[in-house]
């Protein structure tokens, strides 16, 4: 069973932070339902009868084409591929790009599950970091779309931006937590290299929070959101019971997953080799190998095993449940903390580890708080002694 | 058939950094067809790129030009080039006596500065004929009346006809040509007493061994003299004798008043020392020359390789570089916080600049280097005197009797106007007052006896600011004096960074440990655990610091399906852990070791 997941790279206008693959939108999006249609065909030929168990449209903004696009993408990838009838669809959206109309048609369609971007209740702050809409437009496109039989839903929110304080981000917690969205995703502001952000910081037109603030605003937003009943499960991603993102789980647990779309990104099983390829990032050449019938791959790279075990440990401990050991021994037929001996014992001397469960390698929050230099220790252990064992 | 020695000038050009004097060189040459002009590169004489984008002289050198006198004979010039700083007092002294006149380069717009007077003194020292010229006359700001009477006043020699030139125009720049045939002597020297040559510089060539640049002043060399160095003992065949032309031109023979190069199979410049005199070895004169002295290092600085793995390269870059800088000195040391490296000797802080600077650049190198020392004498209980120019080396405070520091003979001079903040600055680097002269009502002639350790890490720096530039410094060392001093060691959660310990006055002590303890905190950057940073004299902490925990590191990102992108992140991470030096359990990047410093105690 897979993920399909669909890149959208197109937005009113990008924001100052962002880093991902999306363009303001211009006349190629008439000729992107298309493209996208035609890369579903040839994948179907590729990858006949794959289960999908989970569809994402990302972006990018989706919304920002028109309902009927994206129907007819998501009505093609469901001809192509047998889709789980309880399988989980999400799609993103943010406000200001769709009404009631279109979030009305996307439900019947069968997207059960939509997750806006907000990041603050402060039109202050959402302006100073380039958002196109205000808190208002938000609460507006919000109701909208629990009208149009929404239930599942989730809204981002981000902390340490510029001119935020401690207050601001709880309040903004707070705010969204009394409209009970079932997820929200609480990510803090990574400043990009090539961002517009990125240079008024450097050039000394802009400051962001110090590493102190933010983290104070990181740890006070996860206590808030446990007390408003919304449990973390993932480093950034917090969850009414049930509700944890499916689609993300696919990533987080390496399982496989088909990207579409341009810039997408796909790990696949391809004659029993675990295959990573990405898409074409641009979109004049994702619409060119199209046109030559040709899937638009810009990149493949084979991941033996070593790697694979590698990244089933990076991702996983990125949940607060951590890596299944026994899916692991089953995967992979050694167990990980053996495996990576030196990397646990060293991270245990720290307290890392949390025992509560010795069915899961499980990092306590102070380990989460670390996870990169955790994940540093396991990047010591090298490929040759792995064979050497 | 040799040339008539009362139709050759040997001379210098005596200038301030910036003031013109290579680009009056290059006039020269142009005027006596010395060099085809297409075959001008700007600034001829200094060719090392760090010195050309420096803009200042590093070696000496010398060039041979013809010129046709309006008495309608032709003169031999021999221009040699001196090196531009303080560091290289000594070559310059050398190069100076190798002269009969030296033309005195004073910027219109500037007038005369520190370094100026020093080197002018030096050239009267030596009993050479002074030319002064003033240059930049075409700038709207050039007052080269001010500027002669300044001339007159400070140094003390008439200039009411100096030639006032712009040596970038070629402004009456054919006047000092003239002048030099007619205000600097001819050499005197007997050709046929036996030899007595001057090494005023040296070279290494890859094909021809070190060379030897000389002045003759008595005597002939030529192919198959057999030689003697008066300062070693040491005897060489000549295999060839040339001129600078200015590029090496061989000839046939050099001899008494003449100026070049002479080449003997020498494996190293180390043997062929600036100041020594040569002479036959068959035939030896009586006497050397005076003023020979041994090129001592004044300043020493740990150079490690940022990677261990570079030690055998770093080692052959400097065996590299010591072929062609008899002044550089290393010997191997070995850091608990930076493996294995080198202790090196400078003769001052440019000197050490321009050799890490070329490690890096010319071989390719990434370094660490540690904080620069002095030179300390230290005289302990059981009666030794121990020298030491690496702060680990001092022993303990309790087998010491006492120590003596360098000390120098500081010139400033200044606009009359920032007199007050440089007396400041010279009283915060524990400096004494020795006199005061105004050389006009608005500048000063400020002397001052500091401490070179004092001046070593940013005290130019800091006058230049203090002055806006204005003010010049020039110092030579004076001798050794006792002093209160301690070494303050610095502890990185708890373990003891030797690369970072210095020697300090007692005085300073306390608040140069708070001011580094300080800066370290803000350079090492947040790890896994807290890492207290502490300043120590002995085993008594005398300032302590604290760089946090890390919060969090973990990129609180949703990069999607990207994982490609995010373990390519922590392979970035990774490396710039690498970079890092490990002191005990902590990490330390390479440039702490040198950011330290820029500390205004």
């Amino acid at each position: 069973m897979i993920g399909v997941y669909v890149h959208i790279p197109y937005c009113i206008r990008k924001c100052r932070y962002c880093d991902f693959c999306s363009i303001p939108i211009d006349e190629t999006a008439g000729r992107y339902r298309s493209a996208v249609l035609k890369e579903i065909a040839l994948s179907a030929d590729k990858y006949p009868g794959e289960r999908v168990k989970s569809v994402f449209f990302g972006g990018g903004t989706p919304t920002i084409l028109p309902a009927e696009d994206l129907c007819a993408i998501l009505d093609a990838i469901r001809t192509a591929f047998p889709v789980e009838p309880d399988a989980e669809i999400s799609i993103e959206c943010n406000p200001k790009t769709i009404g009631f109309d279109g979030l009305k048609r996307l439900r019947s369609a069968g997207f059960n599950r939509l997750s806006i971007g907000l990041q603050a209740t402060q039109d202050r702050l959402l302006r100073r970091i380039g958002r196109v809409h205000t808190y208002e437009e938000f609460l507006a496109t919000y109701q909208a779309a629990r009208d149009a039989g929404f239930t599942n839903i989730n809204v981002d929110l981000m902390h340490g931006l510029p001119g935020q304080g401690q207050d601001d981000y709880l309040d903004a917690i707070r705010a969204v937590a009394s409209l009970e969205p079932t997820h929200i995703s609480a990510y803090s502001l990574i400043l990009e290299e090539g961002t517009p952000l990125y240079d008024d910081v450097t050039h000394g037109h802009e400051t962001l929070p110090d590493e102190d603030a933010v983290a104070d605003m990181e740890d006070a937003g996860m206590d808030l959101l446990e007390a408003l009943g919304y449990h973390r499960y993932e480093v950034s991603n917090f969850a009414k019971s049930g509700y944890e993102c499916r689609h993300n789980l696919v990533y987080w647990h390496n399982e496989p997953y088909l990207g579409l779309g341009a810039a997408a990104h796909s790990s696949m099983i391809e004659d029993g080799f675990w295959v990573r390829f990405s898409n074409e990032s641009s979109i004049p050449a994702y619409f060119k190998k199209l046109e030559k019938d040709r899937l638009p791959r810009a990149e493949r790279i084979l991941i033996n095993t070593f790697e694979q075990m590698f990244e089933s440990v990076m991702l996983g401990l990125r949940l607060t449940k951590g890596v299944d050991r026994k899916a692991f021994f089953d995967r992979y037929g050694c167990d990980v903390i053996e495996t990576y001996k030196e990397a646990y014992d060293k991270n245990e001397r720290y307290g890392f580890w949390d025992h509560s469960d010795p069915a899961c390698l499980r990092l306590t929050r102070a380990g989460m708080d670390r996870l990169d230099a955790v994940l540093r220790d396991f990047r010591e252990r090298r490929w040759i002694d792995f064979l050497r064992r | 058939m040799n040339f008539d020695p009362n139709l050759i000038r040997n001379f210098s050009i005596i200038a301030h950094i910036d003031h013109g004097k290579s680009t009056l060189a290059d006039r020269m040459m142009e005027l006596t067809d010395t060099v085809a002009k297409r075959d001008m590169e700007e600034q001829l004489l200094d060719s090392m790129d760090i010195e050309r984008e420096r803009g200042i002289t590093i070696k000496a050198s010398a060039v041979r030009m013809f010129y046709h006198h309006t008495d309608g004979k032709t003169y031999m010039f021999n221009l040699i080039d001196t090196p531009g700083h303080v560091d290289f007092n000594y070559e310059v002294s050398r190069a100076l006596a190798a002269c009969e006149g030296a033309v005195l380069v004073v910027d219109a717009t500037q007038g005369i500065e520190a370094q100026t007077l020093a080197n002018v003194y030096l050239a009267v020292d030596n009993g050479l004929e002074v030319l002064p010229v003033v240059n930049k006359v075409d700038l709207p700001s050039a007052e080269p009346e001010r500027v002669i009477h300044e001339i007159e006043d400070v140094i003390g020699i008439p200039a009411e006809d100096a030639p006032c030139i712009s040596a970038k125009t070629g402004q009456n720049v054919g006047d000092v040509l003239a002048r030099i045939v007619d205000t600097i002597p001819a050499p005197t020297g007997d050709p046929d007493a036996p030899l007595k040559a001057l090494i005023f510089d040296c070279f290494y060539d890859n094909y021809k061994g070190a060379l030897s640049y000389v002045r003759v002043f008595d005597g002939t060399v030529k192919t198959g003299t057999r030689i003697r160095s008066m300062a070693t003992g040491n005897e060489f065949d000549v295999t060839e004798v040339g001129v600078f032309a200015p590029s090496w031109k061989p000839v046939d023979s050099l001899t008494a008043g003449e100026v070049g190069y002479i080449a003997a199979s020498i494996k190293s410049v180390a043997e062929t020392k600036v100041g020594d005199t040569i002479t036959e070895a068959g035939r030896p004169t009586k006497e050397a020359l005076p003023g020979y002295k041994q090129a001592n290092s004044m300043v020493f600085c740990g150079v490690y390789p940022a990677d261990g793995a570079h030690y055998d390269d770093l080692k052959e870059a400097l065996d590299k570089l010591k072929l062609n800088d008899a002044s550089l000195s290393y010997e191997h040391e070995t850091s608990a916080a930076l493996g294995y490296g080198f202790r090196c000797g400078f003769l001052g802080l440019l000197h050490m600049e321009i050799i890490t600077e070329r490690l890096e650049r010319e071989f390719d190198l990434d370094l660490v280097t540690t904080a620069p020392s002095v030179v300390y004498h230290v005289y302990t209980l059981d009666g030794r005197k121990l020298v030491i120019d690496n702060p680990t080396n001092l022993p303990n405070a309790a087998e010491i009797d006492y120590m003596e520091e360098p000390i120098v003979n500081a010139t400033i001079m200044t606009p009359s106007e920032y007199v007050g903040t440089i007396m400041e600055l010279c009283q915060n680097n524990r400096g004494t007052f020795v006199d005061m002269q105004y050389i006009e009502a608005d500048r000063v002639n400020l002397h001052y006896v500091l401490p070179l350790n004092e001046i070593i890490y940013d005290f130019f720096d800091s006058l230049k600011s203090r002055s806006r530039g204005y003010a010049s410094f020039d110092y030579e060392l004076s001798g050794y004096a006792r002093s209160e001093l301690v070494r303050l060691d610095f502890l990185l959660n708890g373990e003891m960074c030797d690369a970072l310990s210095t020697i300090v006055h007692k005085d300073r002590a306390y608040a140069k440990g708070r001011a580094v303890a300080e800066k370290l905190k803000d350079v090492i950057p947040r790890q896994q655990f807290e890492i207290p940073v502490q300043a120590a004299i002995g085993s008594k902490i005398i300032a302590r610091e604290t760089v946090k925990a890390v919060r969090k590191d973990v990129l609180a990102k949703c990069y999607g399906g990207d994982i490609t992108r995010k373990k390519k992140l922590l392979e970035k991470q990774k490396e710039g852990k690498k970079r890092m030096r490990q002191v005990g359990s902590v990490s330390v990047p390479s440039d702490a070791f040198m950011s330290v410093l820029r500390i205004n105690g």
